[in-house]
């Protein structure tokens, strides 16, 4: 942690809201990332940011520096995140059919086929992702999308560097297994050109 | 002539690698299994597909958001949870804690009246001047109210005067 962000830190702590201002300048962005990965809906997501923000300002007087800032922060926010969708109790929904019903195309590359292929694509990995459980998710979120190391997602998720490997290995093997027939389809379609291959 | 480790024990080594997380004798290990291993090779490939369709559409938001308010609606929150007067506090306390949900309170609420109005019954039927005295008779008049207990267990018989109403007594 450097002087400036324990500067900033113990301000907060002494209950300046201007403290708070230059933390939420400096991790928004990381905040909000992590919130749209679990939720995958942009007012969710910036429901969340708020609320976390809110609940660090009450809480940091907890925070001793025993761990970095950022893994405390990254907890909190995906603490927040499981509540949120436990409380809203929102399934995803799509347009699209549970059982891949899509037509393969005729093999024609038109524009907008391909961008709607794209969001059939986007749409499947978040289903995929809602599937999986909480824990497995954050794993996924921590490490593919925020590149944190094995260490600070297992103080982040307050767990060990094992449990952190494991919850990745099984999270990417059910991903794998959840887009697998997705993918079949499309390759076959498509002989397999410019097809994810998973 | 260096040993070849088989697809299913470099598996989880191979995610290490992925991940960057391999020692440099572990990151040795997986290269030379994948010099020789399409099946891992594509299966590395997978992975780094897999992270590309988990990042790419949350990127592509946030790249969109700018974040209208939200720093403005923190302040307003904040400030709102700070300004409670002291009557406010309680009531959001109320409000929130589970034993004060009408469903809840209401018929707790009227039990307990019921048995304070049963109990005060009991309690101040039984209460008199004199324990174990039952009143016989109560007589008003305008001038002295006589009330005339008997005591059972004693058998014995009290008879009280008591004095017309302060009002009458005042000089006028």
């Amino acid at each position: 942690m450097d002087h400036e962000e324990t500067e900033m830190i113990s301000r907060c702590q002494q209950g300046d809201q201007e403290a708070l201002k230059d933390i939420f300048d400096k991790y928004h962005k990381k905040v909000y990332r992590i919130a749209y990965g679990v939720v995958r809906q942009r007012e969710d997501a910036l429901d969340i940011v708020q609320e976390v923000f809110i609940k660090l300002f009450r809480s940091i007087k907890n925070f001793q520096g025993r761990s970095h800032f950022y893994t405390y922060l990254y907890r909190m926010v995906m603490n927040t995140a499981i509540d949120h969708t436990r409380k809203s109790g929102k399934k995803f929904a799509s347009s699209l059919d549970e059982e891949g019903s899509f037509e393969p195309s005729d093999g024609a590359e038109k524009g907008p086929e391909r961008v709607f292929l794209q969001k059939e694509l986007e749409e499947r990995v978040k289903r995929a992702m809602d599937k999986l459980p909480a824990e497995q998710k954050v794993a996924l979120i921590f490490r593919d999308m925020e590149g944190l190391s094995y260490q600070e997602m297992a103080e982040a998720m307050g767990c060990s560097i094992g449990t952190v490997m494991s919850r990745l290995h099984y999270g990417r093997k059910k991903m794998q297994e959840l887009l697998k027939d997705y993918v079949m389809l499309h390759g076959q379609s498509r002989g397999g050109q410019n097809s994810p291959r998973l | 002539m260096q040993m070849k480790y088989s697809c299913s024990s470099i598996s989880r080594l191979k995610e290490k690698y992925f991940d960057q997380e391999a020692t440099d004798k572990e990151k040795l290990l997986v290269e030379n299994h994948l010099q020789d291993c399409a099946a891992c090779q594509d299966a590395l490939k997978s992975m780094e597909e897999l992270r590309a369709l988990i990042k790419s559409p949350v990127e592509e938001a946030l790249q969109k958001e700018d974040f209208p308010w939200v720093w403005q609606n923190i302040e307003r929150k904040i400030r709102l949870q700070e300004k409670q007067p002291w009557w406010q506090s309680i009531r959001s306390w109320l409000d929130i804690s589970p034993l004060f949900k009408r469903k809840v309170w209401i018929p707790a609420a009227a039990t307990a009246a019921v048995l304070l109005f049963i109990t005060t019954q009991i309690i101040f039927k039984n209460t008199s001047s004199y324990p174990d005295a039952s009143v016989v008779e109560y007589v008003e008049s305008e001038t002295n109210n006589v009330m005339v207990y008997d005591l059972e267990k004693a058998k014995v018989t009290v008879i009280w005067l008591f004095e017309g109403s302060e009002e009458e007594a005042l000089p006028s």
